[in-house]
């Protein structure tokens, strides 16, 4: 068993759930800038961000009045989410794409069938998907650069 | 700023609810989330808020408390409702140009809110009378059959037990960074969305750094101690199934027959 490991995705969750519950007026909802998805490129420097992202949206959704739908559907988004952006770190820029794709699609589905939100489908996993957009790409990519630079804390 | 938030939604108490052991809850709750979905009409819904009804009187947690929970949510279930009173087609009730509330509509908007209201409270109910960390075993201990299938069970919920233990510890750090960033000049209030978000970054790295940093020390800690995994682990306080939980099961059986029946029947 790899302690290192699962020590280092249970920080990240813990970080992430920080994040999300300081700056909380956003982060939940249908016109969330959840500002804790810009962690959603640190896939790109650790295997181990792929279980952290999924506990850390898993415990913040369970500390948040939204319920459990959001809790199953939203920790679900992020661990697919996850796991494609480990995939895809050969190409920078391409990482904090599959958190805007697969949170839109999920919690779109989720909030248009789920919870009834009778607007358009495409229009609810649009208005997610600009919400995570501006996380990953206006945060979380420039955070990715920085990071670049400080490697070693990963290792 | 940090003085305002409280980790997770528990309530304290000691009533029959909070005492019910974790499993029970976690498929109570399950099972109530369902039914919600198999009602179709008003005396459903009745049979459903009866129920609810009955266990927050059980668990004896304060009406305004549970009420103040929805105020974040309140803006969805107002949007839902005013969506969905316009926007469906049917006979006209009030006319105004081109709003028009139909007798569908209001029905519609009607069981649409009832339903994400009770979907709310349902499931914040269990966040509300159970700790975080024995909703964490519950979890590990019904995920426990996947485990033949490859579900790290035990490895899950270690993570989720730390990363609540360390919550606390990094929204403290997270605020001590950004009254040092502060104090050297950085700006996290003004100017636009870009610069804004921009403005997080200094914020971040300083708290990777940090949080690594405890990642390692207590790695290392436990792996000094031999920690090794779920196998052969003993627990200081073991889940146990005691009567109340199967009177609860009987209840949860009781209200899905009678909504079912509902469904059915009338």
């Amino acid at each position: 068993m790899n302690t290192k490991y699962y020590v280092q995705a249970a920080v990240i969750a813990a970080v992430y759930a920080a994040l999300t519950m300081l700056l909380a007026p956003f982060s939940y909802g249908f016109m969330q800038i959840r500002v804790s998805e810009a962690l959603t490129i640190l896939p790109f420097f650790t295997p181990a961000a792929i279980p952290g992202l999924f506990i850390g949206c898993l415990v913040s959704n369970l500390l948040s009045p939204y319920g459990l739908l959001d809790v199953i559907c939203g920790s679900a988004a992020t661990l697919l989410a996850a796991l494609l952006s480990y995939k895809l770190r050969g190409t920078p820029w391409l990482v904090p794409l599959p958190p805007v794709i697969a949170n839109g699609v999920i919690i779109g589905l989720m909030l248009h069938y789920g919870y009834g939100v009778p607007v358009n489908l495409f229009a609810i996993m649009g208005w997610i998907a600009l919400g995570e957009l501006i996380a990953c790409y206006l945060i979380g990519y420039p955070l990715l650069r920085y990071l670049q630079k400080h490697k070693r804390i990963f290792q | 700023m940090i003085r305002d938030i409280t980790l997770g939604q528990y309530y304290p108490g000691e009533s029959w609810i909070h005492k019910l052991d974790p499993r029970t809850k976690i498929i109570g709750t399950f099972v109530f989330l369902v039914a919600l979905f198999l009602v179709k009409d008003f005396w459903g819904f009745l049979v459903a808020v009866a129920g609810l009804a009955l266990v927050i009187g059980i668990s004896r947690v304060p009406l305004n408390f549970i009420l103040k929970g929805l105020k974040p949510v309140f803006l969805i279930i107002l949007f839902t409702f005013v969506i969905n009173m316009f926007m469906t087609k049917g006979e006209t009730l009030v006319g105004w140009g081109f709003l028009v509330i139909t007798r569908e509509g209001l029905y519609n908007a009607f069981f649409m809110g009832v339903r994400l209201v009770l979907l709310i409270i349902g499931s914040s109910l269990l966040t509300l009378t159970t700790k975080p960390i024995k909703l964490t075993d519950g979890i590990e201990n019904l995920l426990g059959p996947l485990k033949k299938i490859g579900v790290p069970a035990h490895e899950l919920a270690m993570m989720m037990t730390i990363a609540l233990r360390f919550i606390p510890t990094l929204l403290e750090e997270t605020d001590k960074i950004m009254k040092a960033q502060m104090a050297r000049g950085a700006d996290f209030e003004s100017g636009n969305l870009l610069k804004r978000a921009k403005s997080l970054v200094p914020l971040l790295i300083p708290l990777f750094i940090s949080a690594f940093r405890i990642a390692q020390d207590l790695a290392m800690a436990m792996e000094a101690r031999c920690y090794n995994g779920g196998e052969n682990r003993t627990r200081m306080n073991a889940m146990r199934y005691s009567r109340r939980d199967l009177l609860a099961a009987g209840a949860m059986i009781l209200f899905v027959v009678l909504i079912v029946m509902e469904r059915n029947l009338i």
